[in-house]
This record gives C-alpha cells, structure tokens and sequence, in this order.
C-alpha cells in the first residue's frame, strides 16, 4: 500500500472513531438515561 | 490443544490485539450496565436497594477473588479455554439474573456467576495473551490499546443497555446482553494459546507465587492498585451525588460520568504508549500524583459545572491509565510466563480498593452528611500511592534475565 494511502485511511479511520464517540457522548444525554443517572452512584 | 499448533498464521499480534480489545469491550461494557437495572429490577420484586447493590458489591468481589485463579488457569491450561469458560458463565448469570426472583437468586446469578464470568474474560486473562504475543518494545503499546478496548465498552455499551431497557424491558434487555457477551466464546478462538515462553520456563505457580511475594515491588504494585480502585469506585459511584448535593442538575452529574469514561479512551492509549517510552513506575507516580493535585483543587475552588466538567476530564485522563503500566511492571520485572496469575492477584488489590472506595464513600456520608473526609482520604491514598511506586525496581529479576 502507498504510504499517502496509508495516511488517508489513518485519518478517515481516525475521523470516523471521532464521530462515533461524539454520537456516544451525545446519546448520554438522552431522557432515560437521565432518569436512571441515580443508578449509577449505586452500582458504578 | 498445543500452543505451537494453535499458533496459526492467521493469529497474528494484531489479530489478536483486535480481538482481545472486542472481548474486554463486550466484557466491560455489559458489566458497566449493571446500575440501569437497579430501578426497574427493584420496583418489579420489590426488593430494596441495599439487596442490589449488595449483589454487585459480591460481583465485585468475586471478580478479583477469582482473577488470580482465573490467571492461573490461563497461564497452565490456555487463555482460550478459560476466556469460554468464563464467557459460558457470564451468560447464563446474566440470563439466570433476568430470572431472578429471589434476593439469593440475584446474589447467585448477579453476584458469583457474573463475577466469575468477569475473572475470565477481563485484563487478568486477555493482558496475559496479548502480553506474550508482542515485542518487548510494542507491549505497552499493546496493553494501553487494549486497555482503551475496555474504557470504550464501558463508554459506549452504557447508553445501548439503556435504550434496550426502553425498547424491550429489563428482562429481554438481560437476555440481549447475555447475546452480546456469547459472542466472546468464538471469539475466543483467536486467544487460544498454549504459547510458553522461554522466560520462567521451569518455574511452577507456587515458585512463581513464592518469588513474588518476596519482592517488594510486586507489593507496592498491589497497593498501588489498591489506591486505584478506591478512587476510581468512590468517585464514579459518588461523583453524580456531590454534585447534585452542590447544588448542580442531574444533568451536569450524567455529563461528567459521559467526559470520565470519554477521557478514559484516550488516557489509557496515553499512558500505554507512554508506557512504552519511559518508565513505567515514573508515569505510575505521575498518575497518582496528579490525581492527588486535582482532587485537591477540585475541593478547594468553588464548584460549577465547567470545574466539575473540567475535574472529569482530568481524572477520565488518569483512570485506567494505570491499567497498562501496572500490568507491563508485572511482564517486565517477573517474565511472561505466568503474567495472568501475577496481574490477577494485582487486580484483586484494585478490587478491595474498589469495594472500599464504594463502601466507606457512602459510610462516611451517612455519618457526617458530607464527602468531604472521603476526599481527605482519597488524597492522601494517592500520595501514598505514589510514594509507593516510586521505589519499584523495574528490572527484570536476575532469574528471568538468566532464562532469557
């Protein structure tokens, strides 16, 4: 593989683990897991 | 099944660096959801929350009773085995849970079953593996990779536990999960490794325990470990109700948890690679001071969300970092050879810290209405801790540089 498309897939894998973890942390924010953040100071 | 054999070309390091990272993700990240079925699990039985917790607390407890003896198994009968084993076990305590309808039951399922399943499937065991399969030079590399396979899972399988719960109920959300940690039995596959290597060939357990055990450093290790697990348990467990109790929303409590685990990424791939630059027991005490430092500050300047926000990330930063240096010390001082047991009877350390941390954070606030003295404590543990790592001799042991 040429090293300029080794780079390319390295950023675009690093991109779109970027995203996924954006689309994670947003998903934190959703009403039910909200609700049962008392949850968590029980069990971790 | 022989080492030799099993070691096919396919199962190169960085097969099974991939696949030991989707194990400890599936492994931890299902593990991490055990808190969104307190509510639903408790109203439906009407059991109170003391009775939860308690089976998680055994969870916890079993898991680094066990880990030393899941190790062991490892290090003499194949990481592959075991890591099936403790998958099957797994399985059927998450399935036996969603069934559960007494508290001994729950404590049976939840708590030992589930607890041993963990013992199999978590660092102990896969660290092992993926220790012996990389060079001297990438271990701490390696090990900080895998241990951010572990920080993602319970980053990101929280989220999902919880939309299934929405979804389909808590039961079938018990039954999914156990699907999700099946997929560990195949994948075990690839970590079926009879490899022995060279290093501390002729050595039993019991002169591998003896040995260690007479080292200074393997003590300062489990301390060290010890501290890790108090801190990690009473803050994740404690954090989202300081801050409420500090007058912040729900909501910023729930962020903080999401910036910890999201941090925890990054942090443990840091500190492995690090790791693998400089020294081990430098960065260990790096780690521990800085911690010390944040809480510090963290107590000392008038609380909101960008301080509790900011103070998440940092210790997200410094959470499982530990993780891999502290398993990399155990490969590097006393040899390959029986890693799994050694880092398992490590981790047992982090797991009494845990039930500690856990524990006395909610003692302390039944009697004296505040964390503050838990944030005392947890100071000076980490001062202690890297006082502690200080001293360790990171040299390989004269034995194991005679064998090599």
């Amino acid at each position: 593989m040429k090293p300029q498309w080794r780079w390319f897939l390295a950023g675009a894998g690093l991109a779109l683990l970027l995203a996924v973890l954006a689309m994670i942390f947003m998903a934190y924010q959703m009403p039910g897991l909200l609700l049962d953040w008392t949850n968590l100071s029980y069990c971790g | 099944m022989n080492a030799n054999t099993n070691s096919a070309s396919w199962r190169t390091p960085l097969i099974i660096l991939t696949v030991g990272c989707v194990i400890l993700t599936l492994s931890m990240g299902v593990r991490h959801t055990a808190g969104l079925f307190l509510q639903p699990m408790t109203m439906d039985h009407g059991w109170s929350r003391e009775t939860f917790s308690f089976a998680i607390a055994l969870q916890n407890l079993v898991w680094g009773l066990a880990s030393p003896f899941a190790g062991a198994l490892a290090d003499r009968h194949g990481a592959g085995r075991t890591v099936v084993g403790a998958a099957v076990l797994y399985v059927i305590g998450l399935v036996l849970m969603s069934q559960a309808a007494s508290p001994l039951a729950f404590d049976l399922s939840a708590g030992v079953l589930i607890g041993l399943g963990l013992s199999g499937t978590t660092f102990a065991v896969i660290m092992g593996v993926i220790g012996r399969h990389t060079t001297p030079e990438k271990r701490s590399l390696a090990l900080g990779i895998a241990s951010a396979g572990g920080s993602f899972g319970q980053f990101a399988v929280l989220p999902i536990g919880q939309a299934l719960i929405t979804a389909y109920g808590w039961q079938s959300a018990l039954v999914l999960l156990a699907c999700g940690v099946g997929l560990i039995a195949p994948l075990a596959y690839a970590m079926a490794d009879g490899h022995k290597p060279a290093a501390g060939g002729g050595q039993s357990i019991a002169q591998a325990l003896h040995e260690a055990g007479g080292q200074k450093s393997f003590h300062y290790l489990f301390w060290g470990y010890f501290v890790c697990g108090f801190q990690t348990a009473f803050i994740m467990l404690h954090l989202p109700s300081f801050l409420v109790d500090g007058g912040l929303t729900a909501n910023v409590g729930m962020t903080a948890v999401a910036l910890i685990g999201l941090f925890n990424i990054f942090g443990s791939f840091l500190f492995g690679w690090a790791g693998g630059r400089g020294s081990k027991k430098d960065l260990l005490v790096v780690i521990y001071a800085v911690r010390a430092v944040a809480i510090l500050i963290f107590m000392l300047v008038p609380l909101s969300t960008a301080s509790a926000w900011i103070f998440a990330a940092v210790m997200g930063i410094l959470w499982l970092g530990t993780v891999p240096l502290t398993n990399g010390l155990v490969a590097q001082i006393f040899g390959l050879r029986y890693m799994s047991m050694l880092t398992g009877i490590v981790f047992l350390g982090h797991q009494l810290g845990s039930f500690l941390g856990a524990w006395l954070g909610g003692r302390i606030f039944d009697q004296t209405g505040s964390y503050d003295m838990a944030w005392i404590i947890a100071i000076v543990l980490s001062v202690l801790a890297a006082l502690c790592s200080w001293p360790i001799n990171e040299k390989p042991l004269a034995r194991q540089a005679a064998v090599a």
